[in-house]
């Protein structure tokens, strides 16, 4: 066991209601056929259902203590990923498919290759389209023996409500930014950086990512761009936005980043009209925020907010990014 | 681990196992082989976790050496390029060797590949079937009664149970049922008195993993030994082990679906009928149901017709051997009906029917083989 390894203990520290609600149902022998872990991202449930499928095959696992034991042959498969009766599924894409579902709900009809205990782990399960969702009630309604799945979401109300009410609800709660910014400096990431990852409420392995990727760095660099665009009506910021934003954020999940990092600066810009400077995540932008105070009022600052917010909104829906974006700037420029 | 083994050997256990691996695995290890050697065999395991294939390769078998040297040990090899590699290579004899790094180097005359190998400790670990749970049969025998259940079974995931065939071992005698809620093929035969202690019930074998057996199998009288623990079934031959997975499912009752008294009852020349039928339903074919009608005629006679009305029509009457009982019309899916005579494979058959709207049941008329096949008719157009 090296020193990386999650084990319940560490959990404990930073989840310690689920952690413990977990530990006590497989101490006294209560595990439900189906788990709902909730909770913002980067807040362990991941890590909690590896955990927890690692315990219930583990093959040296004691009655009354609840950690798996990390060597034998099932903790170790479930790890690598090739333990044969657990399995993961995820979304391929944009959502959970419908082969996808296919391939469980065969599975669940099968008996499992090793003994007849089988771990279901879905990843973003709020991205289940209805149809495959309904499918997967079939099995939530009808649970065969010893078999326990676990619904990883971030998003309980996009969960069909069906599906909900056949699960055992286990909130994570979302870390405090403070103990994630010492957790971040204490890895090596920048200040400045981990102010930020610890502000969008990033996980540690994806704020490591970022801090060396060049491409973070430019973008931080033409979010204050544009800032600065939209912040001069004497500027073009819509040509800004077709010469460079568009080219720099091209995928999903870089969009919904550029966004990110666009509110923020709109509420520190709103931290610093409350004067509340201990609350601005920008610190190493603090000129700029006190310049601006005098371009855009306190609430100009909240109708941009609702603005972002509208944005990331149009693009959790499929509306077209150029528009979108188009949109945002001319009102942003108001 | 290290053999030397002869290459036409190791090429045909390969092949065997080949069949049980998926190139499109969601578990990493499976996309290999497992190779294990020790001083008495080589055995090669491939998966894809719903079948199970074991190729066992003796050092020796009738006075003929097929392992040369060996070092025991045991290592899984990536399975795409090995059946490629192995039969490209120039001499009869091969050399395989592992290190400890799960380096895996192939050698052969002056031709030698080096591969990257997995942890064996990786691969899944098969249940270890108990002996005492099992029983014995002849491998064609075993083929017969594949043939003649599993053609039965649902497609449509709407049901999963019924997408396997029910294997009931009771009372010296041994049951396959297969249905799709539409038909239902049932074969049994009585076993010697080997298996009088062991009796199970509800094991139901996915269609796919017979279908796959019923292919790697050969024509022999050899027997296969098989065993059945609670979630798996083992079919064991000589050098090959064939592991499925079972679905997990209580199989329904289907003894009540068949009708114990029939009103109208039909023997006719199988071979005859399958032809006309087959004759019918060329214009049926079009349409979704494939149906076709039948109706008894007098003097011993039945008449068989398809309507596809922008099509056309067909009719033809075809004598029985014998007739008795009431008058008839009904019909039903061709295809139900030419499936269910292939199973059968006799001379004359009799079919029973009770009324146009009850199932009916088909039957060899020589009753040596209980073979039953029933089919569900369709509403008469």
């Amino acid at each position: 066991m090296n020193e990386m390894t999650t084990t319940w203990s560490t959990m404990r520290e930073v989840q310690p209601v689920a952690t413990r609600m977990l530990q006590n149902s497989i101490v006294k022998d209560r595990i439900a056929h189906a788990y709902l872990f909730h909770g913002p991202k980067g807040t362990g449930k991941q890590k909690a259902s590896l955990l927890f499928a690692m315990r219930y095959f583990c093959e040296q696992a004691d009655k009354s203590y609840s950690e798996p034991c990390y060597e034998c042959s099932s903790c170790k498969r479930i790890q690598t990923g090739n333990h044969p009766d657990v399995h993961f599924i995820e979304p391929d894409g944009q959502s959970i498919k419908k082969d996808q579902i296919e391939y469980l709900q065969k599975e669940f009809t099968y008996t499992g290759l090793e003994s007849n205990q089988k771990v279901y782990v879905l990843h973003q399960a709020e991205k289940m389209t209805t149809n495959a969702a309904n499918r997967l009630l079939k099995f939530l309604e009808e649970p065969s023996r010893q078999t326990v799945a676990i619904l990883l979401t971030e998003n309980t109300g996009s969960v069909l409500n069906t599906i909900l009410s056949r699960c055992q609800r286990i909130q994570f709660h979302p870390l405090k930014s403070e103990d994630m910014y010492e957790q971040f400096i204490g890895e090596g990431i920048p200040e400045s950086t981990a102010k930020i990852c610890a502000a969008l409420n990033i996980g540690l392995d994806e704020a490591k990512e970022l801090s060396q990727d060049s491409w973070f760095a430019e973008a931080r660099r033409i979010v204050i761009q544009l800032i600065d665009k939209v912040m001069n009506p004497k500027e073009e910021g819509y040509l800004f936005l077709h010469q460079v934003w568009l080219n720099h954020f091209q995928e999903r999940h870089q969009q919904e980043l550029g966004i990110d990092l666009l509110l923020l600066w709109y509420q520190d810009l709103i931290s610093s009209h409350l004067n509340r400077e201990d609350m601005v995540v920008l610190t190493d932008q603090l000129d700029r925020l006190q310049q601006y105070q005098y371009t855009i009022s306190l609430s100009d600052a909240k109708t941009c907010v609702y603005e972002l917010l509208q944005t990331k909104r149009k693009l959790a829906y499929n509306v077209h990014n150029t528009l979108a974006m188009e949109h945002l700037v001319l009102q942003l420029q108001r | 681990m290290k053999i030397v083994i002869n290459r036409d050997q190791l090429m045909q256990s390969i092949q065997n196992v080949m069949r049980a691996i998926s190139p499109k695995t969601t578990i990493p290890i499976l996309s290999g082989m497992k190779l294990e050697a020790n001083e008495e065999e080589v055995k090669l395991t491939g998966s894809d976790s719903d079948i199970t294939i074991e190729s066992i390769i003796p050092k020796e078998e009738d006075g003929i050496v097929h392992i040369h040297e060996v070092i025991p040990g045991k290592v899984v090899v990536q399975a795409k390029f090995l059946p490629d590699i192995i039969k490209k290579l120039p001499e009869d004899l091969v050399e395989i060797e592992a290190d400890g790094e799960l380096n895996i180097t192939i050698r052969s005359g002056k031709a030698e590949f080096t591969l990257n190998g997995q942890d064996p400790e990786e691969y899944p670990q098969l249940p270890v079937l108990q002996t005492e749970n099992s029983f014995q049969i002849q491998t064609d025998l075993l083929k017969t009664l594949i043939r003649q259940t599993n053609f039965a079974v649902s497609t449509s995931e709407t049901r999963p149970i019924l997408t396997g065939v029910h294997f009931k071992l009771e009372n010296d005698q041994l049951e396959l049922v297969a249905t799709d809620s539409h038909r239902l093929a049932s074969r049994k035969i009585a076993m010697n008195e080997e298996t009088d202690s062991l009796s199970f019930k509800n094991i139901v074998i996915p269609g796919k993993s017979l279908g796959e057996l019923n292919k790697i199998l050969d024509d022999s009288q050899d027997s296969i030994q098989i065993s059945v623990s609670d979630n798996q079934i083992l079919f064991r031959t000589k050098h090959l082990f064939f592991l499925s997975r079972l679905l997990d499912g209580n199989y329904p009752e289907t003894s009540r679906l068949i009708p114990e008294q029939s009103k109208t009852e039909v023997k006719v020349d199988s071979k005859e009928l399958m032809q006309t039928i087959d004759r019918a339903s060329l214009l049926a074919k079009d349409n979704r149901n494939n149906i076709v009608k039948l109706e008894t005629k007098e003097n011993n006679a039945i008449e068989i017709s398809s309507n596809s009305p922008e099509i056309g029509t067909a009719e033809e009457v075809l004598n029985t051997n014998e007739i008795s009982g009431e008058e008839l019309k009904i019909s039903f899916n061709a295809k139900y009906m030419i499936d269910a005579l292939r199973a059968i494979d006799a001379e004359e058959i009799k079919i029973q029917f009770t009324g146009a709207m009850r199932p009916f049941i088909i039957e060899p008329l020589d009753e040596g083989e209980q073979i039953l096949q029933l089919i569900t008719p369709v509403r008469t157009y």
